[in-house]
């Protein structure tokens, strides 16, 4: 374990770590694009160099290895000087569209710039001509004239997603970002090229020009596209959620996250949601505030208990099962419960990286709660009963992001074929509305709307917080049970700890606040 | 006075065939390298005190004792990428005498334990390609190369690559990405290609001449090898002396030659009414020499580094007064600018914009703050990448500007050259 001293902070690092790593832990700052900790050293930048004692050249922070008592400055005037200049480099053919560019408001280029820049631009000449607009692929727009040549998203594609679509071609101040001709950027991760991208070379084609990013709120949780669980970000604002971007948590996704769980938020917006209550029946529909329908339901429930069954989707928190499952089997004496699984064939398939066949965030906190209160039920049972009409009414707690539930509408077939179906739920699935039978529609809370805890495939808890609500009268799970069984509503006492891995952390590519310099920026006439 | 120690036999057209070069003493050497312990070589190598002949000028023995000891299989490089402008050497080499490059590989490649070895040739050389596949064929057949040479029991392949003509692949880990079939790109250091090399195994990467001087060292002895050349820079060297002289070449002399000497002894003086403005002393990357520092410079590694330029590859231009400075920088800057690699940004924008100021100038469009401008970005752009392709362009910016400043500065106050008119203009409008 050497010891080096940072900008004359003593820091000690593991064998093999670079004097940037050492940098990341004494939280001094330092420029740099090019590095990043997901991805292998790229030394392009020059971006991050540095002073060592001894040594008369400045090496590069990120392709150094401390050695026991290295003494590392970035602070003299020279250095200071250097990245100026590194800095300048990368600008004289940066385009200056910022008012048009996506990325500005979280641009490498604007961050870096304000801290370490030169503020008196020299270049008189004729900016480089290259490409705007390459379509990429499926997900992905470049823009060579922003880029800055970092190579991070070329190292992605051969070190993460293994799929080397990308290349750079031409050399010198021609060189662009390009894939092979024939070929585009489609992998299952291609959107996280998108994240790394430190300037607003590649834009998603999703996100860009929907939203300038200092209208938009963030707010971490888990997301709920697979039992990964990756941790992300989720951005919106009043008018909804517009992206999610993943959070670095070493045990559970790294850095990165799939292109899957990046339409999650789709199924968050208003358009997409049941909002009111529905009651449905001989075709005559009347719609009510959720609450006030489960209310409703609970005398037929209690009455006909013995008929009624529960189908229960892996897509809700812990607590929330835990409330219904105990409602259902202490209060109602309801045992018939029934874990819906949406992809028998692929349920345990693994890409090796992030993505699993499980879609649902919490199927292992189902079958916790279910082995808890011992429960087995059998998906053929429920079949059959629902056959033989021992079953007829169905407590359906259904899925939350119906993208992912292949066959979404067998099942709704089969449910319908009960006397009366109590569907819970969140997303609005148009099949429902058009059924024969008895039909009540409780909306639900989406899991941004909540908090709680999901249990990875891995079996790690992740707690989460709310982050804003969309439906004000949805009903939580739990509320929906606590309505099912026929009490009331009782405002919450117990406060939820905030979850581990949302404690603040900075991010690594970002400049803290603090640090940015004023702006000193004056225009001088002739300057240019 | 030539000194022809490798160049002795390049005017038999014989050399260049196995017969003709077995009549000259070709292959006895090997044999009697074969016999020796490998670290024998390697130890007489250093003491002879053998300099890279490409540019860098780094000892060639110890360059050898860097490789890891052990079993790893270990490649052994020929670099032939002869890009450098004004260096015209190693093809006369691969095209005179292709079985003195071969066999002087053969004996390094079993100094430092190589079965295989590569000759990664300059793309635009077609001709001594074709020379260097013929001489490798005949060195197989005759059991130079293949299994258990000459009975000794070591063994070696050798092939010829082709390159596709990038400069920057004369760069050693420029090369070996070229080499493994990537785009040629240096790499970054550490791991030093004689730890982690091509295909990631040690690799030793010399020049041409470099090889072909160590048969010269087995034969003679590190002792009389020594005698060549100076204290600090032993041997001799070919010189590509080029430009403004009456009788341009390759010249083989002692290093620690004069400079003055060269020009006007073999070189045969400048044109006639023509005098000497500057020199560039080692290919187009080291700083120029004004005509009266070329006078007292001597062609070894020591002189030339104190007088702040680098003996480099041993390509000498000469310019005379008929010369226009700012036009010449316009050709290198257009140079460098066309063969960087493009991957460190100081390079990548620095080239292309130092490129853009001088043609600024050029095309009568400059002004007086672009002459410091052009020392700024090239001070910056020094020693901050990850090969010396960015200083390579950065030193004839600031030798050029700091030494011929009136020349730049008339050419910007009255828009056309100060030795030669508007030429400039008249050859692109």
């Amino acid at each position: 374990m050497p010891k080096c001293t940072i900008n004359g902070k003593e820091v000690e690092v593991k064998e093999g770590q670079t004097i940037m790593e050492a940098f990341y832990k004494t939280e001094e700052p330092i420029a740099h694009y090019c590095y990043h900790p997901g991805l292998s050293v790229a030394g392009v930048c020059r971006l991050c160099i540095c002073d060592i004692e001894g040594n008369p050249r400045p090496q590069i922070a990120c392709n150094t290895v401390v050695t026991e008592g290295m003494k590392v400055s970035n602070k003299s005037e020279k250095i200071k000087d250097g990245v100026k200049w590194v800095l300048d480099f990368h600008l004289i053919n940066h385009p200056l569209d910022c008012p048009i560019c996506d990325q500005a408001g979280e641009c490498g280029l604007q961050e870096q710039y304000m801290e370490f820049g030169k503020y008196d631009p020299e270049m008189a000449e004729h900016k480089v001509k290259k490409h705007k607009v390459v379509d990429l692929g499926p997900t992905v727009v470049l823009d060579s004239e922003r880029c800055i040549l970092c190579s991070r998203c070329v190292r992605f594609t051969d070190e993460v997603s293994k799929t080397s679509e990308l290349g750079i071609f031409n050399r010198g101040d021609r060189s662009e970002i390009g894939t092979v001709e024939g070929k585009s950027l489609d992998n299952k991760y291609s959107l996280n090229t998108v994240d790394i991208c430190p300037v607003g070379a590649l834009t998603s084609k999703d996100f860009r020009f929907r939203q300038r990013v200092w209208y938009l709120k963030d707010s971490e949780t888990v997301c709920n596209g697979c039992s990964t669980g990756c941790n992300v970000k989720v951005y919106f604002n009043k008018e909804g959620f517009f992206r999610v971007k993943p959070v670095y948590n070493e045990k559970v996704n790294g850095h990165w996250m799939c292109d899957e769980g990046r339409d999650i938020y789709k199924f968050l917006n208003k358009e997409s949601r049941f909002t009111k209550g529905i009651a449905r029946e001989k075709g005559v529909q009347q719609e009510m505030a959720p609450g006030a329908l489960a209310k409703e339901l609970a005398q037929e429930i209690k009455s006909k208990k013995d008929h009624v069954a529960a189908v229960l989707t892996g897509q809700y928190t812990v607590e929330e099962y835990e409330s219904l499952v105990s409602t259902l089997v202490k209060e109602l004496q309801i045992t018939k419960i029934f874990h819906w699984v949406n992809n028998k064939e692929s349920f345990n398939s693994f890409d090796g990286l992030l993505l699993r066949g499980d879609k649902n965030p919490n199927t292992k906190g189902l079958l916790n709660i279910l082995e808890k209160y011992q429960i087995k039920g059998v998906w053929g049972d429920l079949e059959s009963g629902i056959k033989n009409k021992s079953i007829k009414t169905l407590i359906v707690a259904g899925p939350e992001n119906k993208a992912v539930f292949d066959n979404l509408e067998n099942h709704i077939k089969l449910f319908s074929q009960v006397d009366h179906l109590v569907w819970l739920g969140a997303a609005k699935v148009d099949s429902l509305l058009s059924l024969t039978n008895k039909i009540s529609i409780v909306p639900l809370k989406t899991f941004v709307e909540k908090e709680g805890t999901f249990i990875n495939a891995n079996g790690i808890e992740q707690k989460f917080k709310r982050a804003t609500t969309v439906v004000h009268e949805a009903l939580t799970l739990t509320e929906a049970a606590i309505l099912l069984s026929g009490k009331n509503l009782t405002l919450p006492t117990a406060q939820m700890d905030r979850p581990a891995f949302l404690e603040n952390k900075r991010r690594h590519d970002q400049v803290m606040l603090e640090n940015r310099k004023k702006n000193e920026f004056v225009f001088k006439r002739g300057s240019l | 006075m030539e000194t022809k120690l490798l160049s002795e036999f390049y005017h038999l057209d014989e050399f260049r065939y196995l017969d003709g070069y077995k009549k000259h003493g070709g292959y006895v050497n090997l044999a009697k390298a074969l016999n020796m312990p490998p670290q024998q070589i390697i130890d007489d190598v250093k003491a002879s005190g053998l300099r890279g002949r490409g540019g860098a000028g780094f000892s060639t023995g110890m360059k050898w004792s860097f490789l890891p000891k052990n079993n790893e299989p270990r490649y052994l490089v020929c670099n032939a990428d002869e890009g450098e402008p004004g260096t015209f050497k190693d093809r006369l080499m691969m095209e005179r005498a292709p079985h003195q490059l071969i066999e002087g590989m053969i004996i390094s490649a079993f100094a430092v334990g190589s079965k295989k070895s590569y000759i990664y040739v300059r793309g635009e050389y077609y001709f001594p390609v074709e020379v260097l596949e013929q001489a490798i064929q005949e060195a197989y057949k005759a059991g130079y190369l293949g299994k258990n040479i000459l009975g000794s029991g070591f063994d070696h392949d050798m092939d010829v690559y082709r390159g596709a003509g990038a400069y920057i692949c004369g760069e050693e880990t420029g090369l070996i990405s070229s080499l493994e079939g990537q785009k040629g790109q240096p790499k970054l250091k550490p791991p030093f290609p004689a730890v982690k090399g091509y295909l990631q195994k040690p690799t030793i990467v010399n020049n041409v001449e470099t090889l072909a001087a160590v048969k010269y060292i087995i034969r003679d002895g590190a002792a009389a090898y020594k005698k060549f050349g100076t204290e600090k820079s032993p041997g001799t060297k070919l010189f590509s002396l080029s430009g403004n002289v009456r009788k341009p070449g390759n010249y083989e002399v002692n290093l620690g030659y004069s400079l003055n000497d060269l020009i006007n002894n073999e070189g045969g003086g400048m044109k006639p009414g023509r005098k000497l403005k500057a020199v560039i002393p080692g290919g187009s990357s080291a700083p120029v020499l004004t005509a009266e520092e070329a006078m007292k410079a001597t062609l070894d590694y020591e002189c030339l580094a104190q007088m702040g330029t680098m003996l480099g590859s041993g390509a000498v231009i000469v310019i005379d007064d008929s010369q226009c400075m700012v036009d010449m920088l316009g050709v290198l800057m257009h140079f460098y600018h066309h063969e960087s690699c493009g991957q460190c940004t100081p390079c990548r924008e620095g080239t292309g914009w130092l490129n853009k100021i001088v043609h600024s100038i050029l095309e009568g469009k400059g002004r007086l703050q672009d002459i410091d401008l052009l020392v700024k970005v090239a001070d910056n752009m020094k020693g901050r990448t990850i090969c010396a392709l960015s200083d390579a362009a950065a030193l004839p910016v600031l030798s050029f500007v700091t030494k011929f400043r009136d020349e730049f500065e008339f050419y910007v106050r009255e828009g056309r050259s100060k030795v030669r008119g508007n030429f400039y203009a008249q050859m692109h409008h």
